[in-house]
């Protein structure tokens, strides 16, 4: 099997450490103890021993959310989420993805998308011409979720800024199925173009911003100016762009994995619920936080992603919370699906709306 | 086992806990088959395979449970329980194969009871998520293991496992109120509503630490505890090992200090030295006392008179509180021993006037007969009348024999030197990591006819020898 020193050096440290497996959002919705990184580890190490087969592990490689909870947790600074790409990428080209990933592979080469959708709206088809600045929603996003992305124009409009929006695929949803692929990389190159074209980009989902930021510019393509759909927000909130009114209510946030651990920012949530209300935390926030939901893998472990998504109510109501903000759509749509009677989940342009 | 007998008990048991809990899958057995025990994690890094179960099940709660014990006893198959399996011992390995019983999915937390101050939760759990649902009502388990995050309830229960503020706050045993087993049989039953009574022997004492021999622990009432309003740290420098021993017993007569950790030399001069930063030559000795700031006061001024007559060196708070923020960093790769090291932790508990004299016997017997290994020892869970000793042996990878079979016999012998002189000195066979398949053939001799009591507990619980087999010297 092709694996990088780097990749060899995390398997063979994460085979025989349980250390982060209490951290782990599949692991715990599950129960199951091949969802830790050791026990990812421990069959790849199998493997490049000649031990078993790479096929034995294919379905235990796409059970990672690669949520990076594990990476933040470990004291060494070691990445399973390094190897679980290599690996995937090596089952891709071997042909030995399980069936139920090739199907959404194949339905991104026939419609654009893995889910099959029929997306609204063509690439760039709903692009203000005029406009510089421009909301960037990802291909998940805009098949998932689309009545968020709709909130997030209305709200950008309500601000007097002239913002656009522009929908395409960043490579996301390939990038998570394939690793680094020519596939990954064409989808990233063809959304880099388009964006290409426009002063400011504000990324809605921040699984796409942080894959721009990190492996666009590994793979050398080119990035725009980027900025998250957060963090303009609350530029516009600053500035009294967008006038807000405080009010009572508490709101949990839902911490993006994507921002507090790819982009580095716990913060931008919580100033805008400050902005309108007030935090309430629950366990796991931050740096820390426990995924909630993944629009990809929901296509193919629909029910670990609900019951990935019902611990987290599970968290929220230990806390005595009942409104969780989502940053990501990722998550959005699972606690939706799951939400418990009396309690509520909204994106942070719906809370903003909310407070207008 | 045959096509058509092994597809037979595998519908059953999918019947019993759902076709979706029950695996017969290569990465699932796989897993199952290597623990944190040194000889299972030579094995396959040296491109074997260890044993493996055949079908990994896991039942929901105890009424899965009982119908997978009562198909395992009708078909005459071994069950061996898996918690995290970060075990040292070897406990959860299906060494003769049969059913793997993987508990985690009775991770339920059932009940936090703040007035009776208790969680009530499946012995499944995670021990770290029990004390977040502690944390999130403002309470405290307790029970900080450096595997806190990777071994269950049940686990800790079966290996009688310790953590790090044991000596004000005690054992695991110390820990449980009330548990729910199912007996190999299948049948279920409570050990009683509470456990210091006069009922009889304690039902809880029986199934502690037995390892998965004689039932499975289901259900367990853990004890919660008050967050301490103030927890201090002082690291101390004694000049030997003798001189802290001493001042320890007199500090333990007057208060119960939460951590009490002493290391010797050899420690100290590595481990204590690259983690906490102390670099001078002694036994460094880290203490924290905690609990309403009143009494924390007292017992910070008893603590320094005490230990300041047996000259120890006060080092401050500093060592203390760096020690206590990276306790589990020693335990993640990179930081600790791994493989191709040969390494094992013999500890063992004993009262004041034999522990060190084990130390040193043990030292002597080991770093005698094998030039090449080194033994080293800290003394951290502590009592008015012993203490228990975590010591180690290490061997580097170039004295390491490449064949897996020679390893296991350098191996096993080491231990069996090690464990022999604890014994002889007074020792036991293990404090807290308990017995597994590591240290079985140890029993006899600790127990002579004592053993027998164990052995007809299993013989009339589990009459066929289904439970765990050739652990805990069963
Ligand atoms: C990094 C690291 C640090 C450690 N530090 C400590 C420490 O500080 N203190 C300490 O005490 N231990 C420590 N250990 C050892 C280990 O955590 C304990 O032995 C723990 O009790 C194992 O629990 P587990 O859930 O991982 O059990 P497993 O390894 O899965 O099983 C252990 C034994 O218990 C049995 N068993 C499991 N669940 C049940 C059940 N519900 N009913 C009946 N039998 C059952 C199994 O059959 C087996 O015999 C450490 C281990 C590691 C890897
Ligand atoms: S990421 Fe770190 S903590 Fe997790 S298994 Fe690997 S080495 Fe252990
Ligand atoms: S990346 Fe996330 S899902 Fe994958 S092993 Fe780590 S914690 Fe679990």
């Amino acid at each position: 099997m092709n694996m990088t020193d780097k990749s060899k050096n995390i398997v063979d440290n994460c085979r025989f450490c349980w250390m982060c497996r209490h951290v782990c959002p599949i692991g715990n919705a599950t129960g199951l103890e091949r969802n830790t990184a050791r026990a990812r580890a421990f069959g790849v190490s199998l493997v490049a021993r000649g031990a078993t087969e790479l096929s034995e592990l294919s379905d235990n490689i796409y059970e990672c959310s690669l949520c990076g909870a594990c990476t933040n947790n470990c004291v060494t600074g070691f990445d399973p989420k390094v190897f679980v790409r290599e690996v995937k990428r090596e089952i891709v080209l071997e042909g030995l993805a399980p069936a139920y990933i090739t199907d959404l592979l194949m339905k991104h080469a026939e419609s654009g998308n893995i889910y099959g959708a029929e997306v609204p709206g063509e690439l760039g088809a709903l692009a203000c011409e005029s406009a510089d600045t421009v909301l960037f929603a990802g291909l998940d996003a805009w098949a998932k979720t689309p009545e968020c992305v709709l909130s997030a124009m209305k709200l950008l409009s309500s601000s007097g800024r002239k913002v656009g929006l522009v929908t395409g695929d960043s490579g996301f949803a390939l990038h998570f199925l394939t690793g680094e692929t020519d596939e990954s990389r064409e989808a990233a190159l063809a959304c880099s173009k388009t964006l290409m074209a426009y002063k400011t980009v504000v990324v809605y989902d921040p699984c796409d911003l942080a894959l721009m930021k990190h492996e666009w510019r590994e793979w050398g393509i080119g990035t725009p100016e980027c900025i998250s759909f957060n963090e303009y927000l609350l530029s516009l909130v600053r500035s009294g762009a967008l006038k807000v009114k405080k009010g009572n209510t508490e709101y949990m946030l839902q911490d993006s994995f994507a921002y507090a651990r790819e982009l580095d920012d716990c913060k931008s949530g919580r100033e805008l619920i400050d902005s309108v209300g007030t935090v309430r935390d629950m366990l796991l926030i931050g740096k820390e936080a426990n995924l909630a939901g993944h629009l990809v893998m929901a296509e193919y472990m629909p029910a670990v992603i609900e019951a990935v998504a019902k611990m987290r109510w599970r968290d929220a109501g230990n806390m005595g919370g009942e409104n969780i903000v989502t940053e990501c759509p990722q998550e959005y749509a699972a606690l939706k699906a799951t939400c418990p009677e009396g309690c509520r989940v909204l994106s942070v342009e719906e809370m903003l709306l909310e407070n207008m | 086992m045959n096509d058509f007998l092994f597809t037979q008990i595998l519908t059953e048991l999918e019947d019993a806990v759902g076709r979706e809990n029950c695996s017969v899958k290569e990465i699932d057995k796989a897993t199952h088959s290597a623990d944190f025990f040194w000889l299972s994690r030579m094995w396959v890094d040296r491109g074997r395979r260890m044993p493996e179960a055949d079908f990994i099940v896991a039942p929901k709660n105890a009424e899965e449970t009982s119908k997978v014990l009562k198909i395992a006893n009708y078909y005459k198959i071994p069950v061996t329980a898996w918690g995290g399996g970060a075990g040292s011992q070897g406990g959860a390995l299906p060494v003769c194969g049969g059913i793997i019983l993987d508990t985690k999915r009775m991770n339920e937390i059932y009940e936090v009871n703040t007035e009776g101050m208790y969680i009530e939760c499946g012995t499944g759990a995670i021990y770290k998520h029990i004390e977040w649902a502690a944390n999130e009502r403002g309470y405290a388990t307790m029970h900080y293991p450096s595997s806190l995050t990777c071994s269950t309830v049940g686990g800790f229960l079966a290996h009688r496992g310790i953590g790090v503020v044991s000596t004000k706050y005690g054992k695991i045993d110390d820990m449980v109120l009330k548990m729910e087993v199912v007996l190999p049989n299948g049948d279920i039953i409570n050990t009683s509503a509470t456990p210091k009574h006069a009922a009889g022997p304690d039902l809880n004492q029986i199934f502690i630490g037995s390892e998965g021999t004689l039932g499975i622990i289901t259900k367990a009432q853990i004890r919660i505890f008050e967050q301490p309003e103030e927890r201090r740290f002082r690291g101390f420098l004694f000049r030997d090992m003798t001189s802290a021993f001493n001042a320890s017993r007199e500090v333990l007569q007057k208060f119960k200090p939460s951590v009490m950790r002493l290391y010797d030399e050899a420690e100290t001069a590595s481990l204590i030295k690259k983690i906490v930063g102390v670099a001078k030559p002694g036994a460094f000795m880290n203490v924290a006392y905690e609990g309403p700031r009143e009494l924390v006061e007292v017992e910070e001024k008893i603590l320094l008179s005490i230990f300041a007559k047996y000259g120890a060196e006060d080092l401050g708070s500093e060592y203390g509180e760096k020690w206590w923020r990276e306790k589990i960093t020693f335990f993640y790769p990179g930081h600790m021993m791994d493989i191709p090291q040969m390494f094992g932790t013999m500890d063992t508990i004993a009262p004041y006037d034999k522990i060190e004299k084990i130390y040193w016997a043990m030292k002597e017997a080991i770093e005698t007969k094998y030039p090449f290994a080194k033994f080293i020892a800290h003394f951290s869970h502590w009592y008015e009348w012993g203490a228990m000793m975590y010591d180690r042996f290490i061997i580097d990878g170039e004295y390491v024999p490449k064949d897996p079979v020679e390893a296991m016999k350098l191996h096993n012998e080491i231990w069996t030197l090690g464990i022999r002189t604890a014994l002889a000195n007074g020792g036991v066979v293990n404090d807290h990591h308990g017995v597994g398949i590591k240290l079985g053939r140890m029993m006899k001799e600790q127990y002579g006819p004592a053993m027998q009591v164990f052995e007809a507990l299993k013989k009339s619980l589990d009459p066929n020898g289904i439970m765990n087999p050739f652990k805990l010297g069963l």
